[in-house]
């Protein structure tokens, strides 16, 4: 088993039922933030932060779109009972220690969009040969990119001052998201015979 | 691959060469990963040693605490580690950020060391220092892991290292860019942001103790060493010549052999760190030379000096 996609077809292509597999994955976790983003948004702003909820929304969304038309879908049976799976680890969980429904909502959305923006590098999957002009390979660094930048709100609010009460509810519910998101994300993968290093 | 429990955390180590051998412990710099010590694990275990790596809390195979890693976790990490050692000799080396963390090890824990050797290192945040690391953060931040690693590349490493390695740049930094996450390295970098001096715990180091600082290190300049020189009472510097804040990666060959040869001084009652400033040899095996009586080691010309 490798740590990286392929092999890779001719033009150094990630394989059809990888690419399915890996972007139904990516698209269902994205899609959840997305979803529970536009949920999450006031009406109206009434706070300067909340302008990143909002950038978010769109971000999460953008990925959803890139991804159903970057990716080179074939039929994948298994995929009804997976992505069913997927959307029940992604749903809203209460967070020990928070006992404020609201805040221990946001608190929870902020563990998962950390979880899937930290935890999963989608582009580290690519092999050095994997062509950088082809769509999905080219997605795949997008999203980590991206990832990487968006993962900062999660950051900036999870290591606040507004949660210092809560650190190690915050602390703990992070750590638990992280696992499940990983369990998840090498699970899938390893289905299309890719093993994820340690660490 | 071994493991250590740091409560709930995980940490990554490797040990090589008999276990009744004199041990040297090297600790990596923030972006680095274990492996990088592959040259300097070969050529202390020619010269008889034991040598221990690890990936520090927040990378490479270690876990990655999500939001908070402390320089306290990565001095217990350390312990950890020690702990499995022998009862023998052991000498603990660290680069940058791992050479704050073996001297902060080195203040808690003397009495179980037998040498120091903190290279491109320093015990507070300058002004530069302090602006240089924010700095690295927003680009991390803002670039990621591989704008990170291009910005450090030609700070730390000589033209002469960098010039053939041009074209395949994207090469040297893969494996570094793997193996360490964003929000981990970030994690790295915020353990600074409430870190104070350790300048004034210095003094409580009380084992013989050689720094090693490159001669045009631009990140940790000289002046850093010579906070720790002044203020470690057995301790030596030692100028790496025509070398950059990455001299372990740019010259291991020779890095490695100063290592044993420290270690080989101290057990045999040779080693005496008088506070001399001394030059390193070009090569591995070559003599070290003491610094110009009378020239300042504090200028990077040879200008007639005022310091000692």
């Amino acid at each position: 088993m490798s740590e990286f996609l392929g092999p890779l077809g001719a033009g150094g292509n990630v394989p059809s039922r990888q690419q399915t597999r890996v972007a139904a994955f990516l698209v269902s976790a994205h899609g959840a933030l997305a979803r529970q983003l536009a949920f999450a948004q006031p009406g109206y702003l009434k706070a300067g932060w909340q302008a990143e909820l909002n950038a978010q929304l769109y971000r999460e969304s953008e990925i959803v779109s890139l991804l159903l038309r970057a990716t080179s879908w074939v039929p994948d049976p298994a995929l009804a009972y997976l992505f069913a799976r997927w959307e029940m680890t992604w749903l809203p969980q209460s967070i020990d220690g928070i006992p404020e429904r609201t805040l221990s909502r946001i608190v929870d959305l902020s563990t998962l969009a950390h979880a899937l923006h930290a935890a999963i590098r989608p582009a580290a999957l690519l092999p050095v040969e994997a062509n950088a002009e082809d769509p999905f390979v080219s997605a795949l660094r997008r999203i980590e990119f991206e990832s990487g930048r968006m993962l900062q709100a999660q950051i900036l609010f999870l290591k606040g001052q507004d949660l210092k009460p809560f650190r190690r509810s915050v602390s703990a519910a992070l750590e638990e998201r992280h696992a499940q998101v990983r369990r998840l994300w090498s699970e899938m993968l390893e289905e299309i015979g890719v093993s994820v290093r340690e660490g | 691959m071994p493991f250590l429990a740091h409560g709930s955390y995980r940490i990554r180590y490797e040990l090589d060469g008999p276990a009744n051998a004199p041990a040297y412990v090297l600790v990596n710099g923030l972006t680095q990963y274990a492996e990088l010590w592959g040259a300097y694990r070969d050529a202390l275990l020619a010269r008889h040693f034991r040598v221990a790596t690890f990936d520090l809390l927040g990378q490479g195979a270690s876990d990655k605490p999500g939001l908070f890693i402390s320089q306290e976790d990565q001095v217990a990490a350390l312990h950890l580690l020690i702990g499995e050692l022998d009862d023998g000799p052991v000498f603990l080396s660290g680069i940058s950020f791992g050479g704050l963390i073996a001297l902060r090890y080195a203040i808690a824990h003397s009495q179980r060391l037998s040498g120091l050797v903190p290279m491109s290192c320093f015990a507070e945040l300058t002004p530069q220092l302090l602006l240089l690391g924010n700095a690295l953060r927003t680009g991390l931040i803002l670039g990621g892991t591989g704008y990170l690693q291009d910005l450090l590349l030609p700070m730390n490493l000589s033209d002469a290292w960098l010039k053939p390695l041009l074209n395949n740049l994207d090469a040297v930094k893969r494996q570094g860019w793997l193996v360490n996450d964003v929000y981990a390295l970030q994690n790295l970098m915020e353990s600074f942001l409430d870190f104070e001096p350790i300048t004034p715990r210095l003094p409580s180091i009380s084992v013989p103790t050689m720094i090693l600082n490159g001669e045009f290190d631009f990140l940790t300049p000289r002046s850093l060493h010579e906070t720790l020189r002044t203020h470690i009472p057995n301790s030596s510097l030692v100028i790496i010549p025509e070398a950059y804040h990455a001299f372990t990666l740019e010259k291991p060959a020779l890095t490695a052999d100063l290592l044993a040869r420290f270690a080989e001084d101290v057990m045999a009652g040779r080693w005496h760190g008088d506070g001399g400033v001394w030059i390193a040899p070009q090569e591995a095996g070559g003599p070290l030379t003491p610094f110009p009586a009378g020239y300042d080691h504090l200028r990077a010309i040879p200008t007639p000096g005022k310091t000692s």
